[in-house]
């Protein structure tokens, strides 16, 4: 799992080992680091967001105790809301049903873009098939969208097949 | 135990064959000796109260496409007199499956459970028509009732579903759990082939029927995934209750599609207390349904175990009669033996 954390630490030498330690002693991996200076507080603290993957919640329970235990203030930790991408192929009279139409569809939901569109077009007579790559930024907007592509599908004719882990 | 078979195709054969291979095996490790004295197909029956002559009868069988042909058979409609007449412990229903009202087997298997007798079956028809009937007159006439082959072949699928459910909560069951479609998607994936050829070939193996309709459009795994729903989920669901699409559609380029992206395209099988579908799916490859050929596979989502996956045969006679024969000794041991 992703988690975004937010500690703060004094600005002096040696305090961002400090809060990073106890994520590495545990296996997370940090994806990023960001000093926001900007937002230094009335004590003169330091918040930092991080970004960290970890194995599970029992994981990330352990690195906020020893985060505890060493002192590092964490003011905010939740899971990360990052893009969902979601691969679903397209059988059916694709082109012809207006494949452009399906994808501005989608794109007018708020946080969701059709990222890639690959056809093969079926010879004469014969069904098309496509593979979408449909991003959005959280899971509702996900599940919005896959249901929205369900509906389009459900009127235009076309057979969607969805991920087995979109279910 | 004495025994009478009700069907006498591939099933009924291949439980036959692993009595015969197994003989010293069940006798020595369950204490177990089946005596087949009754078996019926839709020609005519053979009876022999002492015990029927397994190898003579089979024989009989490949020769002459009916068991009436064996010494003292006869012809004609004789399943319920048997049912009812000889003395026997347990019924084996194997005959074919209808899924409009599940006779004739739904019929046999109500009058062996009225009879006092224990039934193991095959037959997805009965189970999928009354399986809620079936399973409280087995209860009330206090006989025993199996039907793991019905789902997963081999693959021990309801047997698994009842052990973890004595510690876990099941709530969801997605399978791969017809081979002749995992077959064609396999092969159209690889080769690039048609379907309709690719059909063709399978008829000619002997992996698909001679109308595929139920397997390709994805009827089979319907009928499955109500069994389970019954059996595993204690819903109490109708075939008409599953949302189905089959693969009729799916294109060689669609295989190749999902391919590029690291996927299989599998017809899938769900069960969920809000959910009963069957269509084709992404699955990604290395994922415990992304299984090749004629297998079968089956995940359960647990409380406690969280997944457990489980993949093998899920069709062949010798196969199945693992199944059928797993039920037989189930049975032998929930009488005390």
């Amino acid at each position: 799992m992703l988690v975004k954390m937010v500690m703060e630490l004094e600005d002096v030498p040696g305090q961002l080992l400090k809060g990073l330690e106890p994520i590495a002693r545990f296996g997370g991996n940090i994806k990023s680091i960001m000093h926001q200076r900007e937002r230094k507080t009335p004590l003169g603290r330091l918040p930092v967001m991080l970004i960290f993957e970890v194995r599970d919640q029992a994981t990330l329970k352990r690195i906020l105790a020893a985060l505890k235990q060493a002192g590092v203030r964490v003011t905010q930790v939740g899971e990360r809301e990052g893009e969902i991408v979601n691969t679903v192929l397209l059988i059916g009279h694709i082109v012809h049903t207006d494949i452009r139409q399906t994808i501005d569809q989608l794109n007018t939901i708020k946080g969701v873009t059709v990222s890639e569109l690959n056809l093969a077009v079926g010879n004469l007579g014969h069904e098309s098939s496509a593979r979408m790559i449909i991003a959005a930024d959280n899971k509702e907007r996900s599940m919005l969208a896959i249901s929205k592509l369900r509906d389009i599908a459900e009127r235009k004719n076309l057979l969607l097949v969805t991920s087995i882990e979109a279910v | 135990m004495r025994i009478i078979i009700v069907g006498f195709g591939n099933l009924g054969r291949g439980i036959c064959k692993a009595f015969v291979e197994k003989a010293d095996f069940l006798r020595k490790v369950h204490g177990l000796v089946p005596k087949v004295v009754a078996v019926a197909d839709e020609f005519g029956a053979a009876v022999d109260e002492n015990g029927l002559d397994l190898p003579q009868l089979l024989k009989t069988a490949e020769s002459y496409k009916t068991v009436a042909r064996y010494r003292g058979g006869r012809r004609g409609k004789l399943v319920l007199d048997l049912i009812d007449e000889v003395s026997a412990d347990l019924v084996f229903e194997l005959t074919p499956t209808n899924i409009k009202n599940g006779e004739p087997g739904l019929t046999h298997i109500r009058r062996a459970m009225q009879a006092g007798k224990h039934v193991i079956t095959s037959n997805k028809g009965p189970l999928v028509v009354a399986f809620k009937e079936l399973d409280s007159l087995a209860r009330k006439q206090g006989v025993e009732f199996r039907y793991s082959a019905s789902v997963g072949g081999a693959v021990p699928v309801i047997g698994l579903a009842k052990k973890l459910l004595s510690a876990n909560e099941i709530s969801e069951i997605r399978g791969v759990l017809n081979g002749t479609t995992n077959y064609i998607l396999t092969r159209m994936s690889a080769e690039g082939v048609p379907q309709e050829i690719i059909i063709r070939e399978a008829q000619e193996l002997g992996l698909a029927e001679k109308d595929p309709t139920l397997d390709i459009d994805g009827i089979d795994t319907a009928c499955k995934i109500t069994i389970l729903a019954n059996a595993v989920l204690g819903m109490n669901a109708k075939l008409s209750d599953v949302k189905v699409v089959g693969i009729r559609r799916i294109t060689p380029e669609a295989t190749r599609l999902a391919q590029e992206a690291g996927q299989m395209i599998k017809l899938v099988g769900i069960a969920r207390r809000d959910l009963l579908e069957v269509a084709p799916k992404l699955v990604p490859l290395g994922h415990p349904l992304a299984v090749g050929g004629t297998l079968n596979a089956v995940t359960f989502k647990l409380d406690l175990a969280r997944e457990i996956s489980i993949t093998g045969f899920g069709a062949g006679p010798r196969e199945t009669s693992s199944s059928l024969l797993g039920d037989l000794i189930d049975i032998h041991r929930a009488l005390g033996g």
